[in-house]
Protein backbone atom coordinates (compact mmCIF):
# COMPACT_ATOMS: atom_id res chain seq x y z
CA UNK A 1 0.00 0.00 0.00
CA UNK A 2 2.72 2.60 0.89
CA UNK A 3 4.35 2.21 -2.59
CA UNK A 4 0.96 2.58 -4.52
CA UNK A 5 0.36 5.66 -2.31
CA UNK A 6 3.02 7.41 -4.59
CA UNK A 7 1.06 8.85 -7.69
CA UNK A 8 2.87 8.85 -10.88
CA UNK A 9 6.54 7.89 -11.60
CA UNK A 10 8.33 10.63 -9.41
CA UNK A 11 11.69 9.22 -7.86
CA UNK A 12 13.14 11.94 -5.41
CA UNK A 13 16.92 13.30 -5.88
CA UNK A 14 19.14 16.12 -5.69
CA UNK A 15 20.51 15.92 -9.30
CA UNK A 16 20.70 18.70 -11.92
CA UNK A 17 17.70 17.87 -13.70
CA UNK A 18 15.56 17.35 -10.52
CA UNK A 19 17.15 20.96 -9.92
CA UNK A 20 16.24 22.35 -12.59
CA UNK A 21 13.33 25.17 -13.32
CA UNK A 22 9.88 22.61 -13.79
CA UNK A 23 9.05 25.68 -16.68
CA UNK A 24 12.79 24.81 -18.06
CA UNK A 25 11.88 21.10 -18.43
CA UNK A 26 8.63 21.56 -19.69
CA UNK A 27 10.22 24.25 -22.51
CA UNK A 28 12.87 21.60 -23.46
CA UNK A 29 10.63 18.46 -23.81
CA UNK A 30 7.95 20.12 -25.48
CA UNK A 31 10.76 21.05 -28.26
CA UNK A 32 12.44 17.85 -28.10
CA UNK A 33 8.70 16.32 -29.54
CA UNK A 34 9.22 17.99 -32.67
CA UNK A 35 13.07 18.34 -33.23
CA UNK A 36 12.98 14.13 -33.02
CA UNK A 37 11.40 14.47 -36.70
CA UNK A 38 14.54 16.44 -37.21
CA UNK A 39 16.74 13.85 -37.31
CA UNK A 40 17.08 11.95 -40.34
CA UNK A 41 20.75 10.25 -40.81
CA UNK A 42 23.18 8.56 -38.30
CA UNK A 43 25.15 11.83 -37.11
CA UNK A 44 21.93 14.04 -36.19
CA UNK A 45 20.45 10.92 -34.57
CA UNK A 46 23.38 10.27 -32.65
CA UNK A 47 23.28 14.04 -31.08
CA UNK A 48 19.85 13.30 -29.84
CA UNK A 49 20.40 9.64 -28.49
CA UNK A 50 23.83 11.31 -27.09
CA UNK A 51 21.63 14.27 -25.65
CA UNK A 52 18.75 11.86 -24.18
CA UNK A 53 21.39 9.61 -22.74
CA UNK A 54 23.76 11.93 -21.18
CA UNK A 55 20.27 13.50 -19.17
CA UNK A 56 19.11 10.11 -18.33
CA UNK A 57 22.93 9.68 -16.32
CA UNK A 58 23.17 13.31 -14.90
CA UNK A 59 19.32 12.86 -13.58
CA UNK A 60 20.75 9.90 -11.94
CA UNK A 61 17.80 8.15 -11.76
CA UNK A 62 18.21 4.32 -11.25
CA UNK A 63 17.91 2.53 -14.68
CA UNK A 64 15.64 0.28 -12.94
CA UNK A 65 12.91 3.28 -12.99
CA UNK A 66 13.44 4.26 -16.26
CA UNK A 67 13.28 0.38 -17.34
CA UNK A 68 9.50 0.08 -15.31
CA UNK A 69 8.35 3.20 -17.40
CA UNK A 70 9.22 1.87 -20.68
CA UNK A 71 8.43 -1.88 -20.12
CA UNK A 72 4.66 -1.23 -21.95
CA UNK A 73 6.35 0.28 -24.79
CA UNK A 74 9.31 -2.25 -25.56
CA UNK A 75 6.65 -4.39 -27.74
CA UNK A 76 5.82 -1.66 -29.78
CA UNK A 77 9.07 -0.94 -30.46
CA UNK A 78 10.22 -4.51 -31.28
CA UNK A 79 7.15 -4.72 -33.46
CA UNK A 80 7.32 -1.55 -35.06
CA UNK A 81 11.35 -2.64 -36.01
CA UNK A 82 9.58 -6.32 -36.84
CA UNK A 83 7.25 -4.29 -39.68
CA UNK A 84 9.76 -2.15 -40.76
CA UNK A 85 11.99 -4.84 -41.43
CA UNK A 86 9.54 -7.05 -43.45
CA UNK A 87 7.69 -4.51 -45.48
CA UNK A 88 10.27 -1.55 -46.24
CA UNK A 89 12.00 -3.56 -49.68
CA UNK A 90 14.53 -0.79 -50.36
CA UNK A 91 18.01 -0.67 -50.95
CA UNK A 92 20.21 -3.99 -51.20
CA UNK A 93 19.49 -7.44 -50.18
CA UNK A 94 21.69 -8.50 -46.78
CA UNK A 95 19.99 -11.73 -45.88
CA UNK A 96 18.06 -14.16 -47.49
CA UNK A 97 16.10 -16.53 -45.78
CA UNK A 98 14.52 -18.95 -48.38
CA UNK A 99 12.27 -16.31 -50.50
CA UNK A 100 12.21 -13.88 -47.54
CA UNK A 101 14.87 -11.33 -48.31
CA UNK A 102 15.65 -8.61 -45.65
CA UNK A 103 16.80 -5.31 -47.19
CA UNK A 104 19.36 -2.87 -46.01
CA UNK A 105 16.61 0.21 -46.31
CA UNK A 106 14.22 -2.10 -43.97
CA UNK A 107 16.83 -2.32 -41.23
CA UNK A 108 17.47 1.23 -41.32
CA UNK A 109 14.26 2.51 -41.64
CA UNK A 110 13.53 0.24 -38.46
CA UNK A 111 16.58 1.02 -36.77
CA UNK A 112 15.49 4.59 -37.04
CA UNK A 113 11.73 4.49 -36.48
CA UNK A 114 12.31 2.69 -32.97
CA UNK A 115 14.97 4.72 -31.78
CA UNK A 116 12.71 7.61 -31.96
CA UNK A 117 10.55 5.93 -30.28
CA UNK A 118 12.54 5.04 -27.68
CA UNK A 119 14.64 8.49 -26.93
CA UNK A 120 10.43 10.10 -26.80
CA UNK A 121 9.58 7.84 -24.05
CA UNK A 122 12.80 8.31 -22.81
CA UNK A 123 12.55 12.02 -22.13
CA UNK A 124 9.27 12.30 -21.19
CA UNK A 125 9.55 10.03 -18.59
CA UNK A 126 12.43 11.55 -17.43
CA UNK A 127 10.14 14.81 -17.09
CA UNK A 128 7.54 13.11 -14.76
CA UNK A 129 10.77 11.16 -12.87
CA UNK A 130 12.76 14.04 -11.81
CA UNK A 131 9.73 16.48 -11.39
CA UNK A 132 6.44 16.36 -8.97
CA UNK A 133 3.15 16.53 -10.63
CA UNK A 134 2.83 19.66 -8.06
CA UNK A 135 5.54 21.18 -9.79
CA UNK A 136 4.34 20.41 -13.55
CA UNK A 137 0.73 22.55 -12.58
CA UNK A 138 3.06 25.78 -11.18
CA UNK A 139 5.15 25.66 -14.01
CA UNK A 140 1.60 25.13 -16.59
CA UNK A 141 0.07 27.99 -14.69
CA UNK A 142 2.89 30.50 -14.96
CA UNK A 143 3.48 29.43 -18.39
CA UNK A 144 -0.36 30.13 -19.68
CA UNK A 145 -0.36 33.49 -17.17
CA UNK A 146 -0.44 36.01 -20.72
CA UNK A 147 -3.73 33.74 -21.34
CA UNK A 148 -5.62 35.38 -18.09
CA UNK A 149 -5.46 38.41 -20.46
CA UNK A 150 -8.23 36.69 -22.76
CA UNK A 151 -10.13 35.70 -19.91
CA UNK A 152 -9.18 32.26 -19.80
CA UNK A 153 -9.32 30.84 -15.85
CA UNK A 154 -5.56 29.44 -15.85
CA UNK A 155 -5.50 30.14 -12.45
CA UNK A 156 -8.89 28.18 -11.40
CA UNK A 157 -7.65 25.54 -13.75
CA UNK A 158 -4.80 25.57 -12.16
CA UNK A 159 -5.89 25.38 -8.59
CA UNK A 160 -8.26 22.63 -9.33
CA UNK A 161 -5.40 20.51 -10.66
CA UNK A 162 -3.36 20.71 -7.32
CA UNK A 163 -6.59 20.14 -5.40
CA UNK A 164 -7.41 16.75 -8.25
CA UNK A 165 -3.34 16.18 -7.42
CA UNK A 166 -4.04 16.47 -3.71
CA UNK A 167 -6.87 14.25 -3.25
CA UNK A 168 -5.53 11.39 -4.91
CA UNK A 169 -3.57 9.20 -2.38
CA UNK A 170 -6.56 9.99 -0.04
CA UNK A 171 -9.33 8.60 -2.40
CA UNK A 172 -6.99 5.43 -2.65
CA UNK A 173 -6.69 5.52 0.85
CA UNK A 174 -10.78 5.77 1.29
CA UNK A 175 -11.01 2.72 -1.69
CA UNK A 176 -8.28 0.86 -0.28
CA UNK A 177 -10.58 0.56 3.03
CA UNK A 178 -13.86 -0.05 1.66
CA UNK A 179 -12.82 -2.35 -0.66
CA UNK A 180 -11.33 -4.32 2.07
CA UNK A 181 -14.61 -3.22 4.45
CA UNK A 182 -16.58 -5.02 1.38
CA UNK A 183 -14.21 -8.04 0.89
CA UNK A 184 -14.21 -8.83 4.58
CA UNK A 185 -17.61 -9.15 4.25
CA UNK A 186 -17.38 -11.36 1.10
CA UNK A 187 -17.28 -9.39 -1.78
CA UNK A 188 -15.07 -10.38 -4.70
CA UNK A 189 -13.74 -7.87 -6.88
CA UNK A 190 -10.70 -9.79 -8.29
CA UNK A 191 -12.02 -12.99 -10.41
CA UNK A 192 -14.98 -13.90 -12.02
CA UNK A 193 -16.71 -12.79 -15.18
CA UNK A 194 -16.95 -9.18 -16.15
CA UNK A 195 -20.66 -8.90 -15.00
CA UNK A 196 -19.55 -10.81 -12.09
CA UNK A 197 -16.97 -7.85 -11.23
CA UNK A 198 -19.31 -5.28 -12.51
CA UNK A 199 -21.52 -6.53 -9.67
CA UNK A 200 -19.00 -6.45 -7.27
CA UNK A 201 -18.00 -3.18 -8.15
CA UNK A 202 -21.55 -1.49 -6.74
CA UNK A 203 -21.02 -1.70 -3.66
CA UNK A 204 -17.43 0.12 -3.65
CA UNK A 205 -18.89 2.72 -5.95
CA UNK A 206 -21.29 3.66 -4.45
CA UNK A 207 -19.89 4.36 -0.82
CA UNK A 208 -16.79 5.97 -2.45
CA UNK A 209 -18.89 8.60 -4.31
CA UNK A 210 -20.79 9.31 -1.47
CA UNK A 211 -17.66 10.50 0.88
CA UNK A 212 -16.66 12.08 -2.63
CA UNK A 213 -19.10 14.21 -2.64
CA UNK A 214 -19.32 15.49 1.33
CA UNK A 215 -15.51 15.91 1.00
CA UNK A 216 -16.24 17.96 -2.10
CA UNK A 217 -18.38 20.08 -0.21
CA UNK A 218 -16.53 20.01 3.52
CA UNK A 219 -13.31 21.35 1.35
CA UNK A 220 -15.56 23.64 -0.13
CA UNK A 221 -16.73 24.78 2.67
CA UNK A 222 -12.85 25.05 4.19
CA UNK A 223 -12.17 27.31 1.35
CA UNK A 224 -14.49 29.77 1.51
CA UNK A 225 -14.23 30.25 5.35
CA UNK A 226 -10.70 31.18 5.17
CA UNK A 227 -11.86 33.63 2.71
CA UNK A 228 -11.13 32.36 -1.02
CA UNK A 229 -12.93 34.35 -3.26
CA UNK A 230 -11.17 33.58 -6.78
CA UNK A 231 -7.38 34.35 -7.97
CA UNK A 232 -7.12 37.62 -7.36
CA UNK A 233 -3.95 39.07 -5.31
CA UNK A 234 -3.36 35.50 -3.98
CA UNK A 235 0.30 35.08 -2.77
CA UNK A 236 2.11 31.93 -3.41
CA UNK A 237 4.25 29.18 -1.14
CA UNK A 238 6.85 28.00 -3.85
CA UNK A 239 8.05 30.91 -5.97
CA UNK A 240 9.16 29.70 -9.15
CA UNK A 241 12.65 31.12 -10.50
CA UNK A 242 15.04 31.31 -13.26
CA UNK A 243 18.73 30.87 -12.66
CA UNK A 244 21.98 30.28 -14.13
CA UNK A 245 21.74 26.96 -14.27
CA UNK A 246 18.47 27.22 -16.40
CA UNK A 247 20.23 29.27 -18.78
CA UNK A 248 22.89 27.35 -19.22
CA UNK A 249 20.74 24.39 -20.15
CA UNK A 250 19.08 26.61 -22.78
CA UNK A 251 21.85 27.26 -24.16
CA UNK A 252 22.60 23.47 -24.72
CA UNK A 253 19.54 23.18 -25.83
CA UNK A 254 19.69 25.35 -28.84
CA UNK A 255 23.61 24.04 -29.31
CA UNK A 256 21.50 20.63 -29.98
CA UNK A 257 19.11 21.96 -32.06
CA UNK A 258 21.87 23.72 -34.42
CA UNK A 259 24.06 20.50 -34.26
CA UNK A 260 20.56 19.10 -35.53
CA UNK A 261 19.94 21.15 -38.64
CA UNK A 262 23.67 21.33 -39.78
CA UNK A 263 24.12 17.39 -39.38
CA UNK A 264 20.42 16.59 -41.24
CA UNK A 265 20.10 15.42 -45.07
CA UNK A 266 18.01 17.54 -46.69
CA UNK B 1 -24.44 31.94 -6.20
CA UNK B 2 -20.45 32.96 -5.50
CA UNK B 3 -20.39 30.07 -2.69
CA UNK B 4 -21.98 27.53 -5.89
CA UNK B 5 -18.77 28.27 -8.23
CA UNK B 6 -16.17 27.22 -5.03
CA UNK B 7 -17.96 24.35 -4.73
CA UNK B 8 -18.22 23.19 -8.60
CA UNK B 9 -14.39 23.94 -8.95
CA UNK B 10 -13.91 21.57 -6.00
CA UNK B 11 -16.09 18.52 -6.50
CA UNK B 12 -14.87 19.14 -10.61
CA UNK B 13 -11.06 18.76 -9.16
CA UNK B 14 -11.96 15.72 -7.17
CA UNK B 15 -14.28 13.82 -9.29
CA UNK B 16 -11.82 14.09 -11.63
CA UNK B 17 -9.10 12.55 -8.65
CA UNK B 18 -11.60 9.91 -8.54
CA UNK B 19 -11.77 9.24 -12.50
CA UNK B 20 -7.65 8.89 -12.75
CA UNK B 21 -7.80 6.81 -9.26
CA UNK B 22 -10.33 4.29 -10.76
CA UNK B 23 -7.61 3.88 -13.91
CA UNK B 24 -4.83 3.28 -12.40
CA UNK B 25 -6.59 0.59 -8.83
CA UNK B 26 -5.11 -2.58 -10.39
CA UNK B 27 -8.05 -4.83 -9.62
CA UNK B 28 -10.61 -2.53 -10.82
CA UNK B 29 -9.52 -2.58 -14.70
CA UNK B 30 -9.25 -5.48 -16.92
CA UNK B 31 -5.52 -4.83 -19.14
CA UNK B 32 -6.36 -5.04 -23.24
CA UNK B 33 -2.88 -3.47 -24.58
CA UNK B 34 0.22 -3.02 -23.06
CA UNK B 35 0.48 0.73 -24.56
CA UNK B 36 -2.76 1.82 -22.69
CA UNK B 37 -6.32 1.71 -23.39
CA UNK B 38 -7.84 -0.79 -20.73
CA UNK B 39 -11.58 -1.61 -19.83
CA UNK B 40 -11.66 0.29 -16.60
CA UNK B 41 -14.49 2.27 -15.02
CA UNK B 42 -12.73 5.91 -14.60
CA UNK B 43 -15.38 7.49 -17.08
CA UNK B 44 -18.22 7.11 -14.61
CA UNK B 45 -17.20 9.89 -12.24
CA UNK B 46 -16.85 12.45 -15.38
CA UNK B 47 -20.02 11.22 -16.48
CA UNK B 48 -21.63 12.10 -13.30
CA UNK B 49 -19.91 15.57 -12.91
CA UNK B 50 -21.29 16.30 -16.31
CA UNK B 51 -24.92 14.78 -15.69
CA UNK B 52 -24.64 16.82 -12.18
CA UNK B 53 -23.18 20.65 -13.69
CA UNK B 54 -23.69 20.32 -17.46
CA UNK B 55 -21.74 20.76 -20.44
CA UNK B 56 -19.29 23.10 -18.62
CA UNK B 57 -18.52 20.47 -15.54
CA UNK B 58 -17.89 17.65 -17.48
CA UNK B 59 -15.75 18.94 -19.98
CA UNK B 60 -13.34 20.44 -17.83
CA UNK B 61 -13.52 16.95 -15.62
CA UNK B 62 -12.58 15.26 -18.27
CA UNK B 63 -9.38 17.84 -19.33
CA UNK B 64 -8.08 17.45 -15.86
CA UNK B 65 -7.97 13.68 -16.06
CA UNK B 66 -6.75 14.03 -19.13
CA UNK B 67 -3.97 16.29 -18.13
CA UNK B 68 -3.17 14.19 -15.35
CA UNK B 69 -3.38 11.05 -17.24
CA UNK B 70 -0.60 12.32 -19.63
CA UNK B 71 1.55 14.15 -16.14
CA UNK B 72 1.73 10.44 -14.15
CA UNK B 73 2.17 8.14 -17.84
CA UNK B 74 2.91 10.66 -20.73
CA UNK B 75 3.18 8.22 -24.13
CA UNK B 76 4.11 11.04 -26.36
CA UNK B 77 5.13 9.92 -29.74
CA UNK B 78 3.89 12.90 -32.61
CA UNK B 79 2.64 15.96 -31.29
CA UNK B 80 -0.92 15.99 -32.47
CA UNK B 81 -1.37 12.15 -31.36
CA UNK B 82 -0.22 13.61 -27.78
CA UNK B 83 -2.90 16.27 -28.14
CA UNK B 84 -5.83 14.41 -29.38
CA UNK B 85 -5.08 11.16 -26.82
CA UNK B 86 -4.60 13.60 -23.76
CA UNK B 87 -6.20 16.91 -24.32
CA UNK B 88 -8.68 16.29 -26.60
CA UNK B 89 -10.26 12.38 -26.15
CA UNK B 90 -11.19 13.20 -22.22
CA UNK B 91 -12.51 16.13 -22.31
CA UNK B 92 -14.72 15.38 -24.89
CA UNK B 93 -16.42 12.99 -22.28
CA UNK B 94 -18.15 15.90 -20.81
CA UNK B 95 -20.86 16.18 -23.54
CA UNK B 96 -22.32 14.04 -21.92
CA UNK B 97 -23.88 16.69 -19.87
CA UNK B 98 -25.99 18.11 -23.36
CA UNK B 99 -28.20 15.81 -21.40
CA UNK B 100 -27.74 17.12 -17.73
CA UNK B 101 -31.80 18.47 -18.03
CA UNK B 102 -33.23 15.92 -19.15
CA UNK B 103 -31.20 13.31 -16.83
CA UNK B 104 -31.82 15.34 -13.94
CA UNK B 105 -35.78 16.06 -14.37
CA UNK B 106 -36.11 12.23 -14.93
CA UNK B 107 -34.41 11.47 -11.73
CA UNK B 108 -36.37 14.18 -10.04
CA UNK B 109 -39.73 12.92 -11.12
CA UNK B 110 -38.99 9.06 -10.54
CA UNK B 111 -39.04 8.39 -14.32
CA UNK B 112 -36.88 5.20 -14.64
CA UNK B 113 -37.44 4.36 -18.43
CA UNK B 114 -36.58 8.58 -19.15
CA UNK B 115 -34.01 8.50 -16.69
CA UNK B 116 -32.36 5.34 -18.49
CA UNK B 117 -32.61 6.58 -22.20
CA UNK B 118 -30.76 9.74 -21.52
CA UNK B 119 -28.04 8.60 -19.68
CA UNK B 120 -27.47 5.84 -22.15
CA UNK B 121 -27.32 8.49 -25.04
CA UNK B 122 -25.45 11.39 -22.91
CA UNK B 123 -22.90 8.19 -22.02
CA UNK B 124 -22.70 6.99 -25.73
CA UNK B 125 -22.18 10.14 -27.29
CA UNK B 126 -19.49 11.10 -25.01
CA UNK B 127 -17.74 8.28 -24.83
CA UNK B 128 -18.00 7.70 -28.48
CA UNK B 129 -16.77 11.00 -28.81
CA UNK B 130 -13.74 9.65 -27.18
CA UNK B 131 -13.32 6.95 -29.27
CA UNK B 132 -13.19 8.77 -32.22
CA UNK B 133 -10.53 11.14 -30.87
CA UNK B 134 -8.18 8.05 -29.80
CA UNK B 135 -8.96 6.18 -33.37
CA UNK B 136 -7.94 9.76 -35.17
CA UNK B 137 -5.15 9.80 -32.42
CA UNK B 138 -4.07 6.27 -33.55
CA UNK B 139 -4.10 6.81 -37.35
CA UNK B 140 -1.85 9.71 -36.77
CA UNK B 141 0.32 7.39 -34.29
CA UNK B 142 0.67 4.37 -36.85
CA UNK B 143 0.59 6.83 -40.05
CA UNK B 144 4.19 7.96 -38.78
CA UNK B 145 5.28 4.66 -37.24
CA UNK B 146 3.63 1.53 -39.50
CA UNK B 147 5.71 1.06 -42.80
CA UNK B 148 3.73 2.51 -45.56
CA UNK B 149 0.43 0.42 -47.40
CA UNK B 150 -0.36 -0.61 -44.15
CA UNK B 151 -4.18 -0.35 -43.27
CA UNK B 152 -3.64 2.01 -40.23
CA UNK B 153 -7.48 3.10 -39.85
CA UNK B 154 -7.91 -0.70 -39.21
CA UNK B 155 -5.14 -1.09 -36.36
CA UNK B 156 -6.57 2.42 -34.99
CA UNK B 157 -10.28 1.17 -35.05
CA UNK B 158 -9.42 -2.64 -33.51
CA UNK B 159 -6.79 -1.29 -30.92
CA UNK B 160 -9.47 1.61 -29.55
CA UNK B 161 -12.38 -0.68 -30.25
CA UNK B 162 -11.48 -3.18 -27.82
CA UNK B 163 -11.32 -1.55 -24.87
CA UNK B 164 -13.50 1.31 -25.45
CA UNK B 165 -16.47 -0.51 -26.78
CA UNK B 166 -16.81 -2.41 -23.41
CA UNK B 167 -15.69 0.07 -21.12
CA UNK B 168 -18.92 2.32 -22.85
CA UNK B 169 -21.13 -0.45 -22.17
CA UNK B 170 -19.86 -1.23 -18.40
CA UNK B 171 -19.75 3.13 -17.79
CA UNK B 172 -23.43 3.64 -18.75
CA UNK B 173 -24.75 0.43 -16.99
CA UNK B 174 -23.24 1.69 -13.82
CA UNK B 175 -24.17 5.35 -13.78
CA UNK B 176 -27.58 4.17 -14.59
CA UNK B 177 -27.44 2.13 -11.39
CA UNK B 178 -25.46 4.64 -9.22
CA UNK B 179 -28.52 7.19 -10.78
CA UNK B 180 -31.17 4.46 -9.15
CA UNK B 181 -30.26 3.75 -6.14
CA UNK B 182 -28.89 6.43 -4.96
CA UNK B 183 -30.96 9.39 -6.75
CA UNK B 184 -30.62 11.58 -3.64
CA UNK B 185 -27.08 12.16 -3.01
CA UNK B 186 -26.32 12.33 -6.96
CA UNK B 187 -29.07 15.40 -6.89
CA UNK B 188 -28.06 17.39 -4.46
CA UNK B 189 -26.36 20.36 -5.99
CA UNK B 190 -30.03 21.58 -6.67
Amino acid sequence: MNNALIIGQYVPGNSLVHKLDPRTKITLIFFFVFIVFLANNVLSYSILTLFALVSMVISRVPIRFIMKGLTPIWFLIVFTFILHIIVTKEGSVWLEIYSFQIYSGGVFQGIAISLRFFLLILVTSLLTLTTTPIEITDAIEDMLHPLKKVKFPVHELALMMSISLRFIPTLMQETDKISKAQASRGVDFRTGSIKDRAKAVVPLLIPLFVSAFKRAEELAMAMEARGYNGGEGRTKLRELKINARDIAVYLLFIAVIAGLLLTRGY
Amino acid sequence: MKRKRTLFMVEVAIFAAFALLLDIIPFLSFKVWAQGGSISLAMIPIFIIAFRWGLKGGLLAGFLWGVMQLLIEPRIFVPLQAFLDYAVAFTVLGFAGLFRNQVMSATKQGKTANMLTFILLGTFLGAFLRFTAHFIGGIVFFGEYAPEGQPVWLYSLLYNGSYMLPAMILSAVLVFFLFHKQPRTLMNAN
